[in-house]
């Protein structure tokens, strides 16, 4: 059998080396998607860990201004329960308010994406001291979102007498 | 070494060059199959001991020696002249070698003739007997090795070896069948080298200075004369053999001994008479004659040549079997050209970028698989302790949490700013006094250094135990509160001439608040008052208008609070 010429040799070793490059790449293309991944799905749990993980400082800035909170539910669910404790905490200040006025939830008012922001109105006439009773308390509703408006006009004849308007919000799950 | 591989099997060759006598002499030896073949021998004129002209007669340039090598892969291997070497025969306690070794040092400070630094030494340590080590110390003169290698370089021997260990090897495969442990002697013209071996090795050598020429003008004495009470001994034989005594003396052979003495012998007259008179002194000596069994069939070489050629031979033979536990005294002055090669690779540019190159594939990959490893992992475990919903529930717990944080406004302590003026804040140390309706002498100095000095009628009152005081001091209220854990105090009459009309919040928006007051003073005081605010800014007065009928001044106030006031992004309100 004829032995392979210098020429021939060449060729073969060219093939060989083109053949175990297209090998590699391929290896190293799939490996690289894998580590990609891998990487990505590290960073993610990362965040994750660090969005539960606060700071004791920063949980206690948190505790103080959420100390309690619930986590929201359906809107049909939610609107009521929210409701329900503002109303509890008005009697609390005694405060006698007008009918509470629930406007829908909008989420596109919402910062928080997957829920929606449901405003509670209340328009009521008390006295100085039960309109911050009522501030006072209200951070002890857990379904409270945040206080969306708050007017207070005091009574030019009786300066004790205020007019309260207060609009109030909650989150509700889309 | 370098090694040719053929289909009938591995051949080693090796050149070896050494001084024998007066002579020069040279082999070039190939080991194949276990048989040993001698290709060709060489030898200078008696007398002729220049290395460098020597070189040149057997093609030994450096050129021709590296192109040679290249095609024949073979090595040259150069022999020293043990005559200049001291041997040291030293037991030592069953230690470390790196103990040994600093042991030796010590005792070659103090036994060697020169000082250390003037002295090359090597050593081998033989096998462990009777809790004792005992080692082979040679040392030589520095100076006369350096001068040596300047001899040899021409021709870039691989190695540089001592001639009495090739003696011992050349023993051991051509003159003796089973030899391990004997006293061999090996005579030229001008000396005789009287090496001792043990378990095959050599362990210690001393040079006399009478060689064959000495004893065969002695032996032709005795058969001249002819007289039987004469030819016993000469006295140069009679000396040769008082030297072998003190020789095996000194190896520690004092009395009678059943060491053998192989006399390396060419079956020539001189070594029967050496043989027969160290035989009369009561040795066990023996004549060793070359066997030629393991040459290959095809060299044409006679005993006698085995003879001739005994020490380049077994320089070559050393070479080719890659003895390690050589003595090699040449190790600090003479680099061999592959290991100035291998130490040249090590050192290259391109070995260093090699190195470089497999560190970073190898971080690379470490990387990929603690990532990838680390990942899956961590995801099993939290899947594992059924964790995956609950951080998820978490995540979104804080995230909302946080969301509500942004956007609660402590209104209540706004109004509380609004009305009153922080004055300064203290340390908690003065509770127990409050509480106790007291003003602490510390407390009235710090409302002074505040320019709201206290008179000795200021009363405090408890509003709450431990957290709210009020002090009052003529018409001035301070509040004290305990926020924190700080005392803050607050002049509560600050804004006393400002009646609060109407407060308005709105997120996104600023805060309008509507107010009266006496004089336009009390308002700019009011302002300052509320920029003073921790979290207030831009605030304007607005609308500042006379009220005849009340004669009081109304206005209204816009500022911005904490971030509640400003317009958020892709919110809209």
């Amino acid at each position: 059998m004829r032995g392979l010429n210098q020429r021939e040799k060449r060729t073969m070793k060219f093939g060989v080396a083109c053949a175990v490059a297209i090998i590699g790449f391929a290896i190293v293309t799939n490996h690289l998607g894998k580590w990609k991944a891998a990487r990505s799905t590290t960073t993610e749990i990362v965040k994750t860990l660090d969005a539960i993980n606060v700071k004791e400082t920063e949980r206690a800035r948190l505790m103080s201004i959420v100390p309690v909170f619930e986590m929201p539910k359906k809107e049909e669910v939610q609107k009521f329960l929210f409701r329900d404790k503002f109303n509890e905490q008005l009697k609390k200040a005694g405060i006698k308010s007008e009918p509470l006025q629930i406007l829908p939830a909008s989420a596109s008012k919402s910062p928080v994406a997957g829920y929606g922001l449901l405003r509670l109105k209340c328009s009521a006439k008390c006295r100085f001291g039960q309109a911050l009773d009522l501030l006072a308390d209200l951070k002890d509703n857990p379904y409270l979102a945040g206080i969306e408006e708050f007017k207070m006009e005091c009574d030019q004849k009786k300066r004790q007498d205020v007019k309260l308007d207060i609009t109030v919000s909650t989150f509700v799950k889309k | 070494m370098s090694n040719n591989t053929t289909e009938i099997g591995t051949v080693k060759s090796a050149i070896a060059i050494a001084k024998d006598g007066s002579r020069l002499k040279a082999v070039k030896l190939r080991k194949q199959n276990g048989l040993f073949e001698v290709l060709w021998t060489k030898s200078s004129e008696a007398g002729d001991l220049d290395w460098k002209a020597f070189e040149l007669e057997c093609s030994l340039a450096a050129e021709s020696t590296e192109r040679e090598k290249s095609s024949d892969g073979k090595m040259v291997v150069a022999g020293f002249d043990s005559a200049g070497v001291v041997f040291y025969r030293v037991d030592f306690p069953t230690v470390s070698e790196k103990e040994i070794a600093a042991m030796i040092k010590l005792q070659a400070e103090s036994r060697l003739p020169l000082p250390a630094e003037q002295m090359q030494i090597a050593w081998r340590a033989d096998q462990a007997q009777n809790g004792k080590v005992p080692v082979t110390i040679a040392a030589a003169r520095k100076e006369q090795l350096l001068k040596f290698v300047e001899n040899v370089r021409g021709f870039v021997p691989e190695k540089i070896l001592l001639d009495c260990e090739a003696i011992v090897k050349t023993w051991r495969t051509f003159f003796s069948k089973d030899g391990r442990d004997a006293v061999v002697v090996s005579m030229t013209t001008k000396n005789t080298q009287v090496c001792l071996a043990q378990n095959g090795k050599l362990s210690n050598a001393v040079v006399l200075d009478t060689g064959t020429e000495d004893l065969s003008q002695a032996t032709q004495d005795t058969l001249i004369l002819r007289d039987p009470l004469l030819t016993d001994q000469t006295e140069t034989i009679d000396r040769f053999v008082q030297d072998i005594r003190s020789v095996l003396e000194l190896f520690g052979y004092a009395g009678p001994t059943d060491l053998p003495v192989f006399v390396l012998s060419d079956d020539s007259e001189a070594h029967e008479v050496v043989v027969s008179s160290l035989k009369s002194a009561g040795l066990n000596v023996r004549a060793a004659f070359p066997q030629i069994e393991k040459l290959d069939a095809r060299t044409r070489l006679h005993p006698a040549d085995i003879y001739e050629y005994r020490v380049p031979i077994g320089l070559a033979l050393t070479a080719i079997d890659g003895d390690k536990d050589r003595l090699n005294i040449f190790e600090q002055l003479y680099l061999s050209p592959s290991e100035a090669k291998s130490k040249s690779r090590l050192d290259s540019t391109k070995a260093a970028f090699a190195v470089a190159a497999v560190m970073l594939v190898l971080l690379v990959i470490v990387a990929y698989a603690v990532d990838v490893a680390g990942t899956g992992a961590i995801e099993k475990r939290l899947e594992d302790a059924g964790l995956g919903s609950a951080i998820k529930q978490l995540t979104e717990r804080q995230k909302l949490i946080k969301s509500v944080a942004s956007q609660r406004p402590d209104l209540l302590d706004l109004l509380n700013q609004i009305h009153t003026s922080l004055l300064f804040s203290a340390n908690l140390d003065f509770q127990t006094d409050l509480d106790k309706g007291t003003i602490p002498e510390e407390l009235m100095q710090q409302f002074e250094e505040n320019k709201a000095p206290l008179s000795q009628r200021a009363t405090v009152s408890v509003e709450q135990a431990g957290t709210k005081w009020l002090i009052t001091n003529r018409l001035k209220k301070y509040s004290i509160r305990k926020e924190g854990s700080r005392l803050k105090i607050y002049d509560t009459t600050a804004n006393a001439g400002i009646t609060l009309d109407k407060l308005d919040f709105k997120m996104g928006r600023p805060v309008s608040i509507t107010a009266q007051t006496r004089n336009a003073e009390e308002m700019y005081k009011f302002q300052k008052s509320l920029l003073a605010i921790k979290g207030i800014t831009d605030v304007k007065i607005q609308n500042p208008d006379m009220d005849k009928k009340t004669k009081k001044l109304k206005f209204t106030m816009n500022f911005h609070y904490k971030s509640f006031t400003q317009k958020k992004k892709g919110t809209s309100r």
